[in-house]
Protein backbone atom coordinates (compact mmCIF):
# COMPACT_ATOMS: atom_id res chain seq x y z
CA UNK A 1 0.00 0.00 0.00
CA UNK A 2 1.22 3.37 -1.35
CA UNK A 3 0.53 6.77 -0.48
CA UNK A 4 1.59 9.69 -2.34
CA UNK A 5 0.82 13.08 -0.94
CA UNK A 6 0.87 16.33 -3.23
CA UNK A 7 -0.38 20.04 -2.01
CA UNK A 8 -0.87 23.09 -4.11
CA UNK A 9 -2.39 26.04 -2.21
CA UNK A 10 -4.83 25.25 0.25
CA UNK A 11 -5.89 22.19 -1.80
CA UNK A 12 -3.74 18.76 -0.72
CA UNK A 13 -4.06 15.52 -2.69
CA UNK A 14 -3.09 11.52 -1.68
CA UNK A 15 -3.48 9.05 -4.03
CA UNK A 16 -3.92 5.94 -2.21
CA UNK A 17 -2.79 3.05 -4.49
CA UNK A 18 -3.15 -0.28 -3.39
CA UNK A 19 -5.23 -2.60 -0.81
CA UNK A 20 -6.40 -1.06 2.22
CA UNK A 21 -6.76 -3.88 4.61
CA UNK A 22 -5.93 -3.97 8.08
CA UNK A 23 -1.93 -4.64 8.16
CA UNK A 24 -2.11 -1.94 5.09
CA UNK A 25 -4.30 0.72 7.57
CA UNK A 26 -1.25 0.51 10.00
CA UNK A 27 1.31 0.61 7.77
CA UNK A 28 0.14 3.92 6.21
CA UNK A 29 -1.43 5.75 9.64
CA UNK A 30 1.80 7.47 9.64
CA UNK A 31 0.62 9.23 6.21
CA UNK A 32 -2.45 9.71 7.63
CA UNK A 33 -1.33 11.75 10.41
CA UNK A 34 0.42 14.03 8.11
CA UNK A 35 -2.88 14.66 6.40
CA UNK A 36 -4.49 15.47 9.80
CA UNK A 37 -2.14 19.16 9.15
CA UNK A 38 -3.88 19.61 6.36
CA UNK A 39 -7.39 19.18 7.24
CA UNK A 40 -8.37 22.90 7.51
CA UNK A 41 -8.10 22.77 3.77
CA UNK A 42 -9.39 20.89 1.11
CA UNK A 43 -8.06 16.91 1.24
CA UNK A 44 -9.04 14.94 -1.53
CA UNK A 45 -8.34 11.36 -1.21
CA UNK A 46 -8.07 9.97 -5.04
CA UNK A 47 -8.95 6.39 -4.77
CA UNK A 48 -8.52 5.84 -8.56
CA UNK A 49 -5.88 2.80 -7.89
CA UNK A 50 -7.34 2.17 -4.39
CA UNK A 51 -8.41 -1.81 -4.79
CA UNK A 52 -10.05 -2.91 -1.69
CA UNK A 53 -10.78 -0.94 1.38
CA UNK A 54 -11.48 -2.35 5.17
CA UNK A 55 -13.08 -1.28 8.08
CA UNK A 56 -9.48 -0.12 9.55
CA UNK A 57 -9.68 1.81 6.32
CA UNK A 58 -12.80 3.31 6.64
CA UNK A 59 -11.75 4.19 10.38
CA UNK A 60 -8.65 6.29 8.28
CA UNK A 61 -11.03 7.96 6.66
CA UNK A 62 -13.21 9.00 9.50
CA UNK A 63 -10.64 10.18 11.45
CA UNK A 64 -9.91 12.44 8.81
CA UNK A 65 -13.38 13.97 8.22
CA UNK A 66 -13.32 14.44 11.44
CA UNK A 67 -10.43 16.54 11.97
CA UNK A 68 -11.36 18.15 9.07
CA UNK A 69 -14.84 18.99 10.07
CA UNK A 70 -13.22 20.36 13.48
CA UNK A 71 -11.01 22.51 11.34
CA UNK A 72 -13.84 23.45 8.96
CA UNK A 73 -12.17 22.26 6.31
CA UNK A 74 -13.15 19.38 3.84
CA UNK A 75 -12.68 15.66 2.53
CA UNK A 76 -13.38 14.57 -0.56
CA UNK A 77 -12.97 11.00 -1.87
CA UNK A 78 -12.36 10.87 -5.49
CA UNK A 79 -12.89 8.16 -7.94
CA UNK A 80 -13.65 4.76 -5.67
CA UNK A 81 -14.37 1.72 -7.76
CA UNK A 82 -17.77 -0.24 -7.64
CA UNK A 83 -16.90 -2.47 -4.81
CA UNK A 84 -15.32 0.81 -2.31
CA UNK A 85 -18.71 2.47 -3.32
CA UNK A 86 -20.62 -0.71 -2.13
CA UNK A 87 -18.89 -1.04 0.84
CA UNK A 88 -19.65 2.85 1.77
CA UNK A 89 -23.04 2.45 0.68
CA UNK A 90 -23.83 -0.81 3.10
CA UNK A 91 -21.87 1.09 5.90
CA UNK A 92 -23.95 4.07 5.69
CA UNK A 93 -20.47 5.82 4.88
CA UNK A 94 -22.10 7.03 1.41
CA UNK A 95 -23.29 10.54 2.47
CA UNK A 96 -20.47 10.92 4.75
CA UNK A 97 -18.20 12.42 2.64
CA UNK A 98 -18.41 14.05 -0.89
CA UNK A 99 -17.60 11.84 -3.05
CA UNK A 100 -16.32 12.69 -7.07
CA UNK A 101 -16.56 10.34 -10.26
CA UNK B 1 -38.80 64.73 15.16
CA UNK B 2 -35.68 63.35 13.81
CA UNK B 3 -32.75 63.77 16.42
CA UNK B 4 -29.56 64.36 14.38
CA UNK B 5 -27.32 65.69 17.22
CA UNK B 6 -26.21 62.61 18.18
CA UNK B 7 -22.85 61.57 18.77
CA UNK B 8 -21.29 59.14 16.67
CA UNK B 9 -17.73 57.71 18.45
CA UNK B 10 -16.76 55.16 15.23
CA UNK B 11 -16.98 58.20 12.95
CA UNK B 12 -13.28 58.74 13.17
CA UNK B 13 -12.06 55.21 12.14
CA UNK B 14 -11.71 56.23 8.38
CA UNK B 15 -9.53 59.68 9.58
CA UNK B 16 -5.59 58.93 8.84
CA UNK B 17 -3.85 59.20 12.35
CA UNK B 18 -1.07 61.26 11.72
CA UNK B 19 0.06 63.38 14.64
CA UNK B 20 1.96 65.70 12.53
CA UNK B 21 -1.09 66.33 10.88
CA UNK B 22 -2.75 67.73 13.71
CA UNK B 23 -1.91 71.04 13.28
CA UNK B 24 -4.09 72.99 15.71
CA UNK B 25 -4.21 75.88 18.16
CA UNK B 26 -4.08 74.09 20.90
CA UNK B 27 -3.41 75.64 24.74
CA UNK B 28 -0.66 73.92 27.46
CA UNK B 29 -3.97 72.22 28.84
CA UNK B 30 -4.53 70.31 25.85
CA UNK B 31 -1.34 69.74 24.92
CA UNK B 32 -1.40 68.11 28.40
CA UNK B 33 -4.32 65.89 27.73
CA UNK B 34 -3.25 65.11 24.11
CA UNK B 35 0.51 63.70 25.69
CA UNK B 36 -1.71 61.49 28.33
CA UNK B 37 -3.56 60.31 25.67
CA UNK B 38 0.03 58.96 23.70
CA UNK B 39 1.33 57.94 27.28
CA UNK B 40 -1.44 55.67 27.37
CA UNK B 41 -2.62 54.49 23.83
CA UNK B 42 -0.87 51.16 24.25
CA UNK B 43 -2.72 50.61 27.06
CA UNK B 44 -5.86 51.61 25.45
CA UNK B 45 -5.36 49.30 22.60
CA UNK B 46 -4.67 46.40 25.53
CA UNK B 47 -7.91 46.95 27.52
CA UNK B 48 -9.69 47.72 24.20
CA UNK B 49 -9.14 44.08 22.96
CA UNK B 50 -9.77 42.46 26.93
CA UNK B 51 -13.13 44.13 26.63
CA UNK B 52 -13.96 43.13 23.30
CA UNK B 53 -12.91 39.19 23.96
CA UNK B 54 -14.67 39.46 26.78
CA UNK B 55 -18.00 40.74 25.23
CA UNK B 56 -17.25 38.19 22.45
CA UNK B 57 -17.07 34.98 25.10
CA UNK B 58 -19.83 35.89 27.56
CA UNK B 59 -22.67 36.66 25.09
CA UNK B 60 -21.25 33.30 23.00
CA UNK B 61 -21.10 31.36 26.23
CA UNK B 62 -25.02 32.89 27.03
CA UNK B 63 -26.10 31.63 23.30
CA UNK B 64 -26.45 35.02 22.05
CA UNK B 65 -25.87 35.58 18.43
CA UNK B 66 -24.90 39.58 17.58
CA UNK B 67 -24.62 40.79 14.14
CA UNK B 68 -21.40 42.59 14.83
CA UNK B 69 -18.74 44.03 17.63
CA UNK B 70 -17.41 46.67 16.95
CA UNK B 71 -14.62 48.43 18.56
CA UNK B 72 -11.85 51.31 18.15
CA UNK B 73 -9.55 53.44 19.93
CA UNK B 74 -10.07 57.08 19.27
CA UNK B 75 -7.69 58.62 16.67
CA UNK B 76 -5.18 61.59 17.60
CA UNK B 77 -6.63 63.91 15.25
CA UNK B 78 -10.17 63.32 15.93
CA UNK B 79 -8.76 63.45 20.14
CA UNK B 80 -7.30 66.92 18.88
CA UNK B 81 -9.93 68.05 17.09
CA UNK B 82 -12.59 67.76 19.58
CA UNK B 83 -9.83 69.51 21.88
CA UNK B 84 -9.53 72.32 19.76
CA UNK B 85 -13.59 72.70 19.88
CA UNK B 86 -13.76 72.78 23.60
CA UNK B 87 -11.25 71.29 25.40
CA UNK B 88 -11.59 73.11 28.06
CA UNK B 89 -14.61 71.48 28.92
CA UNK B 90 -12.35 68.54 30.16
CA UNK B 91 -9.85 68.50 33.32
CA UNK B 92 -7.69 65.36 32.50
CA UNK B 93 -7.94 62.63 29.62
CA UNK B 94 -10.35 60.55 32.43
CA UNK B 95 -12.55 63.45 31.57
CA UNK B 96 -13.03 62.32 28.19
CA UNK B 97 -15.40 58.99 27.58
CA UNK B 98 -15.53 57.99 24.40
CA UNK B 99 -11.09 57.73 23.98
CA UNK B 100 -12.15 53.93 23.74
CA UNK B 101 -15.24 52.90 22.02
CA UNK B 102 -17.29 49.19 21.45
CA UNK B 103 -20.39 48.64 19.69
CA UNK B 104 -22.47 45.84 20.21
CA UNK B 105 -24.97 45.33 16.69
CA UNK B 106 -27.95 42.56 17.86
CA UNK B 107 -30.32 41.19 14.86
CA UNK B 108 -33.08 41.49 17.53
CA UNK B 109 -34.59 44.72 19.67
CA UNK B 110 -35.29 42.29 22.57
CA UNK B 111 -31.70 41.69 22.65
CA UNK B 112 -30.03 44.78 22.94
CA UNK B 113 -31.42 44.39 26.68
CA UNK B 114 -29.77 41.07 27.03
CA UNK B 115 -26.78 42.58 26.12
CA UNK B 116 -27.17 45.43 28.22
CA UNK B 117 -27.44 42.80 31.47
CA UNK B 118 -24.43 41.23 29.89
CA UNK B 119 -22.43 44.68 30.36
CA UNK B 120 -23.70 45.45 33.21
CA UNK B 121 -22.54 42.05 34.99
CA UNK B 122 -19.18 42.34 33.18
CA UNK B 123 -18.43 46.22 33.60
CA UNK B 124 -18.76 48.67 36.45
CA UNK B 125 -21.26 51.48 35.01
CA UNK B 126 -21.61 55.12 35.42
CA UNK B 127 -25.30 55.80 35.59
CA UNK B 128 -24.91 59.35 35.51
CA UNK B 129 -23.69 59.42 32.19
CA UNK B 130 -25.11 56.75 30.74
CA UNK B 131 -28.08 57.58 28.22
CA UNK B 132 -31.05 55.12 26.88
CA UNK B 133 -31.97 57.03 23.60
CA UNK B 134 -34.78 54.54 23.28
CA UNK B 135 -36.35 56.35 25.96
CA UNK B 136 -35.72 60.17 25.09
CA UNK B 137 -38.18 60.67 22.13
CA UNK B 138 -41.63 61.83 22.77
CA UNK B 139 -44.47 59.74 21.53
CA UNK B 140 -44.73 61.15 18.75
CA UNK B 141 -40.87 61.35 17.33
CA UNK B 142 -38.97 59.19 15.97
CA UNK B 143 -35.25 58.76 15.37
CA UNK B 144 -31.93 57.74 16.49
CA UNK B 145 -32.52 54.63 19.19
CA UNK B 146 -29.44 52.89 21.04
CA UNK B 147 -28.53 52.39 24.36
CA UNK B 148 -25.00 54.08 25.66
CA UNK B 149 -23.38 52.87 28.73
CA UNK B 150 -20.41 54.65 29.84
CA UNK B 151 -18.39 51.63 31.77
CA UNK B 152 -15.32 50.88 33.66
CA UNK B 153 -12.59 48.04 34.84
CA UNK B 154 -10.69 47.58 37.99
CA UNK B 155 -6.80 48.86 37.27
CA UNK B 156 -7.68 51.46 34.66
CA UNK B 157 -8.61 54.91 35.15
CA UNK B 158 -9.56 55.59 32.07
CA UNK B 159 -13.87 55.02 31.15
CA UNK B 160 -15.29 53.79 27.89
CA UNK B 161 -18.44 53.80 26.29
CA UNK B 162 -20.50 50.53 24.77
CA UNK B 163 -23.45 51.28 22.36
CA UNK B 164 -25.72 48.42 21.93
CA UNK B 165 -28.62 48.75 19.00
CA UNK B 166 -30.23 46.68 16.52
CA UNK B 167 -28.87 46.07 13.07
CA UNK B 168 -31.76 47.97 11.78
CA UNK B 169 -30.84 50.83 14.21
CA UNK B 170 -27.49 50.70 12.64
CA UNK B 171 -28.55 51.07 9.23
CA UNK B 172 -30.24 53.91 10.27
CA UNK B 173 -28.08 55.73 12.01
CA UNK B 174 -25.49 55.51 9.34
CA UNK B 175 -27.16 56.52 6.63
CA UNK B 176 -28.17 59.50 8.96
CA UNK B 177 -24.68 60.28 9.51
CA UNK B 178 -23.62 60.21 6.30
CA UNK B 179 -25.92 62.65 5.22
CA UNK B 180 -26.97 64.19 7.74
CA UNK B 181 -24.08 65.89 9.44
CA UNK B 182 -23.31 69.20 7.53
CA UNK B 183 -22.48 71.60 9.94
CA UNK B 184 -23.42 75.11 8.76
CA UNK B 185 -25.74 73.73 5.92
CA UNK B 186 -29.47 73.81 7.31
CA UNK B 187 -31.25 70.69 6.69
CA UNK B 188 -34.21 70.95 4.44
CA UNK B 189 -37.48 69.61 6.43
CA UNK B 190 -38.01 67.83 3.99
CA UNK B 191 -35.10 65.56 4.89
CA UNK B 192 -35.48 65.41 8.15
CA UNK B 193 -39.34 64.41 7.58
CA UNK B 194 -38.45 61.50 5.58
CA UNK B 195 -35.79 60.44 8.07
CA UNK B 196 -37.87 60.45 10.89
CA UNK B 197 -40.17 58.42 8.62
CA UNK B 198 -38.00 55.80 7.79
CA UNK B 199 -36.97 55.60 11.42
CA UNK B 200 -40.53 54.96 12.84
CA UNK B 201 -40.67 52.22 9.68
CA UNK B 202 -37.82 50.66 10.93
CA UNK B 203 -38.93 50.37 14.37
CA UNK B 204 -41.89 48.73 13.38
CA UNK B 205 -39.74 46.49 11.46
CA UNK B 206 -37.64 45.42 14.26
CA UNK B 207 -40.67 44.38 16.35
CA UNK B 208 -42.14 42.62 13.39
CA UNK B 209 -38.97 40.81 13.40
CA UNK B 210 -39.09 40.48 17.04
CA UNK B 211 -42.43 38.95 17.03
CA UNK B 212 -41.75 35.90 14.72
CA UNK B 213 -38.84 34.90 16.49
CA UNK B 214 -41.48 34.63 19.30
CA UNK B 215 -43.87 32.84 17.24
CA UNK B 216 -41.03 30.88 16.21
CA UNK B 217 -39.89 29.66 19.39
CA UNK B 218 -43.28 29.17 20.33
CA UNK B 219 -44.41 26.84 17.81
CA UNK B 220 -40.85 24.95 18.61
CA UNK B 221 -41.96 24.84 22.04
CA UNK B 222 -45.54 23.23 21.22
CA UNK B 223 -43.88 20.61 18.76
CA UNK B 224 -41.03 19.40 20.57
CA UNK B 225 -44.55 19.09 23.61
CA UNK B 226 -46.37 17.03 21.00
CA UNK B 227 -43.41 14.93 20.19
CA UNK B 228 -42.53 14.04 23.67
CA UNK B 229 -45.96 13.02 24.72
CA UNK B 230 -46.38 11.03 21.43
CA UNK B 231 -48.81 12.60 19.11
CA UNK B 232 -46.79 12.21 16.14
CA UNK B 233 -49.25 12.21 14.06
CA UNK B 234 -50.53 15.79 14.51
CA UNK B 235 -46.53 17.16 13.42
CA UNK B 236 -46.30 17.72 10.38
CA UNK B 237 -42.88 16.68 8.99
CA UNK B 238 -40.39 20.24 8.36
CA UNK B 239 -36.80 20.75 9.43
CA UNK B 240 -37.52 21.71 13.14
CA UNK B 241 -40.48 19.08 13.61
CA UNK B 242 -37.97 16.74 12.06
CA UNK B 243 -34.83 17.87 14.73
CA UNK B 244 -37.14 17.82 17.81
CA UNK B 245 -37.70 13.99 16.72
CA UNK B 246 -34.54 13.26 15.90
CA UNK B 247 -33.94 13.97 19.52
CA UNK B 248 -35.54 10.96 20.53
CA UNK B 249 -33.11 8.78 18.28
CA UNK B 250 -35.85 6.55 16.68
CA UNK B 251 -33.65 4.57 14.75
CA UNK B 252 -31.57 3.28 17.67
CA UNK B 253 -32.83 0.00 18.06
CA UNK B 254 -32.79 -0.57 14.52
CA UNK B 255 -28.72 0.31 14.09
CA UNK B 256 -28.40 -1.69 17.34
CA UNK B 257 -29.46 -4.45 15.64
CA UNK B 258 -27.52 -4.36 12.43
CA UNK B 259 -24.61 -3.58 14.31
CA UNK B 260 -25.13 -6.84 16.44
CA UNK B 261 -24.41 -8.77 13.43
CA UNK B 262 -21.01 -7.85 13.44
CA UNK B 263 -19.90 -6.33 16.95
CA UNK B 264 -19.73 -3.40 14.90
CA UNK B 265 -18.97 -0.34 16.24
CA UNK B 266 -22.02 3.02 15.56
CA UNK B 267 -20.43 6.34 14.26
CA UNK B 268 -23.08 8.86 14.66
CA UNK B 269 -24.08 11.56 12.09
CA UNK B 270 -26.54 13.85 11.43
CA UNK B 271 -29.82 12.47 9.91
CA UNK B 272 -31.14 15.89 8.62
CA UNK B 273 -30.05 14.97 4.76
CA UNK B 274 -33.15 12.42 5.15
CA UNK B 275 -35.94 14.93 6.41
CA UNK B 276 -35.77 15.95 2.02
CA UNK B 277 -36.16 11.07 1.41
CA UNK B 278 -38.79 11.22 4.06
CA UNK B 279 -40.40 14.05 2.12
CA UNK B 280 -40.25 12.67 -1.32
CA UNK B 281 -41.00 9.33 -0.19
CA UNK B 282 -44.78 10.56 0.67
CA UNK B 283 -44.17 10.89 4.28
CA UNK B 284 -46.42 13.91 5.45
CA UNK B 285 -45.99 13.83 9.54
CA UNK B 286 -43.69 12.48 12.25
CA UNK B 287 -46.40 9.78 12.90
CA UNK B 288 -45.81 8.70 9.24
CA UNK B 289 -41.78 7.73 10.29
CA UNK B 290 -42.75 5.93 13.18
CA UNK B 291 -45.01 3.82 11.44
CA UNK B 292 -42.35 3.20 8.81
CA UNK B 293 -40.03 2.39 11.15
CA UNK B 294 -42.55 -0.03 13.02
CA UNK B 295 -43.62 -1.68 9.40
CA UNK B 296 -40.36 -1.96 7.54
CA UNK B 297 -37.46 -1.97 10.56
CA UNK B 298 -37.98 -6.17 9.57
CA UNK B 299 -37.20 -5.59 5.79
CA UNK B 300 -34.00 -3.24 6.69
CA UNK B 301 -32.55 -5.57 8.85
CA UNK B 302 -32.93 -8.23 5.89
CA UNK B 303 -31.20 -5.48 3.42
CA UNK B 304 -28.31 -5.21 6.36
CA UNK B 305 -28.09 -8.91 6.91
CA UNK B 306 -27.48 -9.74 2.98
CA UNK B 307 -24.81 -6.92 2.63
CA UNK B 308 -22.97 -6.77 5.79
CA UNK B 309 -23.70 -10.45 7.37
CA UNK B 310 -21.20 -12.12 5.45
CA UNK B 311 -18.43 -9.69 5.90
CA UNK B 312 -16.16 -8.64 8.68
CA UNK B 313 -17.12 -4.47 8.42
CA UNK B 314 -17.00 -3.90 12.07
CA UNK B 315 -17.83 0.08 11.58
CA UNK B 316 -20.81 1.96 10.75
CA UNK B 317 -22.54 4.84 10.91
CA UNK B 318 -26.07 5.39 12.21
CA UNK B 319 -27.43 6.57 9.02
CA UNK B 320 -27.46 2.99 8.21
CA UNK B 321 -31.07 2.25 9.70
CA UNK B 322 -32.64 5.16 7.68
CA UNK B 323 -31.18 4.55 4.72
CA UNK B 324 -32.20 0.67 4.90
CA UNK B 325 -35.81 1.36 6.06
CA UNK B 326 -36.11 3.72 2.93
CA UNK B 327 -34.60 1.04 0.60
CA UNK B 328 -37.51 -1.53 2.10
CA UNK B 329 -40.15 1.31 1.81
CA UNK B 330 -39.81 2.11 -1.87
CA UNK B 331 -39.28 -1.34 -2.66
CA UNK B 332 -42.56 -2.50 -1.46
CA UNK B 333 -44.24 0.60 -2.72
CA UNK B 334 -43.18 -0.53 -6.09
CA UNK B 335 -40.53 2.66 -6.10
CA UNK B 336 -38.21 0.38 -8.03
CA UNK B 337 -35.07 0.97 -9.04
CA UNK B 338 -36.06 4.75 -9.99
CA UNK B 339 -36.88 5.36 -6.53
CA UNK B 340 -33.90 3.92 -5.17
CA UNK B 341 -31.88 6.12 -7.39
CA UNK B 342 -33.76 9.39 -6.66
CA UNK B 343 -33.10 8.38 -3.00
CA UNK B 344 -29.15 8.73 -3.59
CA UNK B 345 -29.65 11.52 -5.40
CA UNK B 346 -31.34 13.74 -2.84
CA UNK B 347 -28.36 12.14 -0.60
CA UNK B 348 -25.51 12.41 -2.11
CA UNK B 349 -26.32 14.39 -5.57
CA UNK B 350 -26.74 13.31 -8.86
CA UNK B 351 -24.63 10.57 -10.32
CA UNK B 352 -24.63 7.75 -12.71
CA UNK B 353 -23.17 5.55 -9.97
CA UNK B 354 -26.76 6.21 -8.16
CA UNK B 355 -27.81 4.24 -10.98
CA UNK B 356 -25.57 1.19 -10.64
CA UNK B 357 -26.49 0.87 -6.73
CA UNK B 358 -30.21 1.25 -7.27
CA UNK B 359 -29.93 -1.65 -9.71
CA UNK B 360 -27.68 -3.77 -7.20
CA UNK B 361 -29.94 -2.87 -4.55
CA UNK B 362 -33.42 -4.26 -6.65
CA UNK B 363 -31.43 -7.54 -7.33
CA UNK B 364 -29.86 -8.01 -3.65
CA UNK B 365 -33.33 -7.56 -2.22
CA UNK B 366 -35.85 -9.37 -4.87
CA UNK B 367 -35.73 -12.96 -3.45
CA UNK B 368 -35.79 -10.84 0.48
CA UNK B 369 -38.52 -12.69 2.58
CA UNK B 370 -39.50 -9.01 3.06
CA UNK B 371 -40.02 -8.47 -0.44
CA UNK B 372 -42.47 -11.65 -0.64
CA UNK B 373 -44.42 -10.69 2.25
CA UNK B 374 -48.09 -10.09 1.70
CA UNK B 375 -49.67 -7.16 3.04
Amino acid sequence: MEVKINTKDSVTTAQLIGRLDTPASQEISGDFDNLMQYAAGTVILDCTELEYISSSGLRLFLSLRKAAASKGGNVIVKAINKDIRSVFMMTGFLNLFEIQD
Amino acid sequence: MCETNKKNIFADRTIILTPMSANRHLDPHCRAILQEYEDNLPRFREVEAQVRDTLRRTLQDAGLAVAAIESRVKGYDSLAGKLELKGHKYKSLANLTDILGLRVITFYIDDVDKVASAVERLFTIDWENSVDKRKIHEIDSFGYLSLHYICSIPDFPYRFEIQMRTLLQHAWANMDHDTGYKSGVEIPKRYLRNMSRLAGMLELVDDEFSKIRIELTDYRRRVQALVRSGNLDEVPIDGDTFRSYMDLDPFAQLNKRIASMNQAEIQDVSLMPYLSVFKSIGLKTLGDIDRMIKDFSEGAYQIACYQIGLTDLDIISSSIGPQDLCIAYILKNGGGKAGIKHMFDLLNGESGNNDMMAEMLLEQSKDLPFMNKQG
